[in-house]
């Protein structure tokens, strides 16, 4: 077992200068939140010194159990709360500039949209926040409504919508002012599995246009599937990062598959294998599926606070 | 009615020479001071005093380089029509009903026989208006702000390129416009709630000399006499606050309509001075009670108060001289409690050579006493009686002197400069009456930029509470001013705070045996006695703003005085603004 987790540091380095580098859509240095109460007791540690960076063009996923700290990370970063310890950058400015969001879309966890308009008049109003003019707001809510498949009740009042057209609704609201860098706060909850395909892919498709993605999930499956790099968080402490291809793999365990070996040299492996106490089974580098990992990382963690012995990069 | 001396002030002797502009400067002052201090002892406890310092100067910073000049019309726009979406959609509308619903009780309600329904109908409907508007103004603009927070609605607001100054700007906006709105219906309806409420016309009840003088019918538990000219044109005497044009059409004697009870006059005031018992001059006595607002002249002595008019144009006053009292009476001793305190009225020359028979009164009390003295007229030349033209004899280039003597022996009469002026008939009553629409519309409007401001930091409930605070406060102003004009003994906070460990008693001079530490205390106090009353002008004094008596009495509201309410009005928007986006800015909208 090794030592405590390093205390978050509880000075503010804004001394050091901000990130210059173009590609880093996101870094968050030492990012660390205690949520007080009124009197300003500390109430929880949410986030503990967080380093991370999203790079431009990938999805990036958050992973981590309810409560471990993603939805914090996020409004950080989208300067929705101010920072205990630590900054964070968006797009190389502080996170709590007005003017970043020019080029940010944002889907909260739950949908969080005025229950008294419709879904025309919804995207209208958001797109006059982007200060867009008349007709690029008609334009940009037809297409949005049409993509999203809510034609049949643009013109009914939010509070009549199903969960899963919420969701549509605050996904299309997100991407008005088709942004550069986009942050799902769980996209896929409250979708059917059609829609939860069709969320997959848009997010791949929005990939492919270039855009950057942040998406946080415990849809273990979705991460696997879409995402490019991983952070696994738990109990608001940084636990893995890195690709999701290398985080799969199971580095201690070799899978042999072999076609054409002759007897001789399969004798030879057995023999091997036999030498040294194994057993084969089949001669690979398995994979593990994504809940295999985040199961093994939560059940370590418990027990060992900290960073994880890394074994990808 | 009564009318304060400030009322008089043009609109730039207010805002140069009466401390308007200066007073609302030093508030900003004090207020951008303590904002200051406060912002950056918040910031030192929760980051450190160089930090602290820092952010406290990025914000400051921000606002003059970004949030300023980045506002977007369009943003702004957009979250007033947002607003105002949602006030209708909550059904706003409502209210609407309610006004029609209290204008019919009003109509049950109200008394008929008045002596003066005009001064009843106007006031009890634009006051019912007033609080109306108030309660509106402070029920739209509290919960909002809240609710978004609240509901997270805020989450996908903040995270648009959305300024904290176009928030605050956009509902204060659109809350002000869904309020107008219903101003301008309840306006109208009240206006023909009125207007019918008042109409009405005679028939001829008998007819004398003939048919050139006459008796009209009872209508509404009144009736008029009239007599005509030679051309069988004439009005009816004075009842309950209108008169009506009687005409001769053919043979037949027609009554139209009433006029004069929804008017709008434009008042010349003269300047006032008094002279004693035995006709010295002197400035008025006090009679030891009431306000000191009003002086008092002796009965059956010489004791008089001179208003001295000049420069009047005779054009405002084509056919008689009319003129307006509301005199205060204060007895000495009980007398005949139901006959009013009488006096006399006299018109006379600068030089005194020429003077008018002596118009006797009795003073109505809370009431305005209307008169009115025809153009040609009786009285006195070197003291000769003669038959006088007014603006020829008596009012020389327009100047003249009117004197206001006591006939009780041993009761008072109290007036103030403003207690008698002359009524030129001029303005119409519509105009007056959207006057007293936007007096109502100014302070809805100051109430809604409080409860928004209040919003941006308090949950709605509370929000609603601290802006009743506010007002109810800031009509107490006065209670202040008495505290801060140093008239309490014992010296300001400071020097109290010395003398209780000293036990000095507050009547003893403070004695510290130092004077420079003495005269530093005090000044200390003074500072603080004035900063505190500064701040009190913080609160908004709706109160001051109120003019139904204007449109009621049929006084034109003055222009200078509007003015000024605007202006006080745009002020507290200016102020209210700036301290919201302070608390917008530095609130974790997730928190
Ligand atoms: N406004 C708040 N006040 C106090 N504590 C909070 C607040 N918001 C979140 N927390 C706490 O912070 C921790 C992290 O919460 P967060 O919402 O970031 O979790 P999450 O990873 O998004 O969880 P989920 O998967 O359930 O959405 C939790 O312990 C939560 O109780
Ligand atoms: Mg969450």
């Amino acid at each position: 077992m090794s030592s405590a987790a390093p205390a978050a540091p509880e000075t503010n380095p804004t001394t050091s200068s901000a990130p210059t580098n173009p590609d880093i859509i996101v870094e968050t240095r030492s990012l660390g939140k205690i949520y007080r109460d009124f009197w300003g007791r500390k109430k929880v540690q949410a986030l503990k010194s967080l380093d991370i960076e999203v790079r431009r063009g990938e999805i990036f996923g958050l992973l981590g159990p309810n409560g471990s700290g993603k939805s914090t990370t996020i409004k950080l970063m989208l300067g929705l709360l101010f920072p205990t310890s630590g900054r964070a950058f968006v797009f190389g400015k502080e996170a709590t500039d007005v003017a970043k969001n020019e080029r940010i879309g944002y889907l909260p966890e739950e949908s969080y949209l005025y229950k008294f308009l419709n879904a025309e008049e919804t995207l209208d109003f958001y797109g006059r926040l982007f200060d867009m003019p008349a007709s690029v707001r008609k334009e940009r809510t037809e297409a949005l409504i049409n993509m999203v498949g809510l034609q049949r009740a643009r013109r009914r009042q939010l509070r009549e919508y199903s969960k899963g057209m919420t969701r549509r609704i605050g996904l299309a609201q997100a991407l008005i002012n088709e942004p550069e860098f986009l942050v799902l706060d769980e996209p896929t909850t409250g979708l059917d599995p059609i829609g939860t395909r069709e969320m997959k892919d848009l997010i791949v498709k929005l990939r492919e246009q270039g855009k950057t993605i942040l998406l946080c999930s415990h849809q273990l499956a979705d991460v696997q599937d879409v995402c490019d790099r991983v952070a696994i968080l738990h109990q608001g402490e940084l636990k893995e990062l890195g690709r999701v291809d290398s985080l799969l793999k199971v580095q201690d365990v070799t899978q042999i598959h072999a076609k054409g070996l002759d007897e001789n040299t399969k004798s030879q492996i057995r023999d091997l294998i036999a030498k040294s106490q194994g057993e084969l089974l089949k001669m690979d580098n398995p994979t593990t599926t994504m809940e295999e990992l985040f199961l093994d990382i939560v059940r370590d963690s418990e027990n060992r606070p900290g960073r994880r012995s890394s074994n990808a990069s | 009615m009564r009318l304060t001396p400030d009322q008089f002030w043009t609109y730039w002797e207010w805002l140069f020479e009466r401390g308007g502009l200066l007073g609302g400067f030093l508030l900003a002052l004090i207020l951008a001071v303590l904002g200051f201090i406060a912002g950056f002892l918040i910031a030192t406890i929760k980051y450190g005093p160089a930090e602290g310092f820092l952010q406290v100067a990025k914000i400051l910073g921000e606002f003059f380089t970004v949030d300023l000049p980045k506002m977007s019309i369009r943003r702004i726009f957009a979250i007033a029509k947002l607003s105002f979406k949602e006030a209708i959609r909550n059904r706003i509308l409502i209210v609407v009903a309610v006004f029609v619903v209290a204008i019919m009780f009003a109509g049950w309600f109200l008394d008929p026989k008045a002596s003066n329904p005009a001064q009843l109908y106007i006031p009890t409907v634009l006051t019912f208006t007033n609080w109306l508007m108030l309660l509106m103004g402070l029920f739209l603009s509290t919960f909002s702000i809240p609710r978004d927070i609240a509901n997270r609605v805020m989450y996908t607001i903040v995270t648009k390129p959305v300024r904290p100054t176009e928030i605050f700007l956009g509902r204060v906006l659109g809350f002000v416009a869904v309020a107008t709105m219903n101003l301008v219906i309840f306006g109208v309806m009240s206006y023909f709630f009125i207007v019918r409420g008042l109409s009405h016309t005679h028939d001829l009840e008998s007819l004398q000399n003939d048919g050139l003088a006459g008796e009209t019918t009872s209508v509404r538990f009144h009736s008029h006499s009239f007599t005509l000219n030679e051309d069988g044109v004439g009005t009816t005497n004075m009842v309950k606050g209108h008169r009506h044009i009687v005409r001769k059409v053919g043979d037949k004697v027609v009554v139209s309509e009433q006029v004069d009870d929804l008017t709008a006059r434009n008042p010349v005031y003269g300047t006032l001075r008094f002279t004693g018992r035995d006709g010295e001059e002197n400035t008025g006595y006090n009679v030891g009670y009431m306000s000191e607002y009003q002086k008092y002249i002796e009965g059956d002595t010489l004791s008089s108060a001179i208003w001295k008019f000049e420069n009047v144009d005779p054009k405002l006053f084509p056919d008689v001289l009319n003129f307006d009292m509301t005199l205060s009476a204060f007895r000495t001793y009980k007398g005949d409690i139901e006959t009013p305190v009488g006096g006399v009225v006299i018109f006379r020359s600068l030089d005194g050579e020429v003077e008018s028979d002596r118009i006797p009164f009795r003073v109505k009390e809370f009431q305005i006493d209307q008169h009115s003295i025809p153009l040609k007229l009786k009285g006195f030349r070197k003291g000769e009686p003669a038959d006088l033209d007014f603006f020829t004899d008596i009012a020389q280039n327009g100047s003249f002197e009117v004197v206001v003597r006591c006939r009780d022996r041993g009761q008072y009469l109290g007036m103030a400069a403003a207690d008698l002026y002359l009524r030129a008939s001029e303005g119409t009553f519509v105009w007056n009456f959207i006057k007293g629409y936007i007096s109502i519309w100014l302070q809805m409007f100051i109430v809604v930029c409080f409860g928004v401001m209040f919003s941006t930091f308090l949950s709605g409930p509370v929000a609603v509470i601290a802006t009743i605070s506010v007002i109810v406060l800031g009509m107490f102003g006065w209670f202040i001013d008495n505290l801060t004009t140093g008239k309490i003994s014992g010296g300001g906070p400071v020097e109290a705070l010395v003398r209780l460990p000293l036990q000095s008693g507050s009547e003893t001079q403070l004695d510290l045996g130092n004077e420079m530490i003495e005269g530093a205390i005090k000044g200390v106090d003074r500072g603080l006695l004035f900063s505190v009353s500064t701040l009190k002008s913080a609160l908004p004094n709706l109160y001051d703003l109120e003019t139904s008596d204007f449109i009621a009495y049929g006084v034109n509201l003055f222009d200078g005085l509007l003015a000024r309410h605007l202006t006080i009005a745009f002020g507290y928007f200016l102020m209210t603004s700036v301290i919201a986006y302070f608390f917008l800015k530095t609130r974790e909208m997730a928190g």
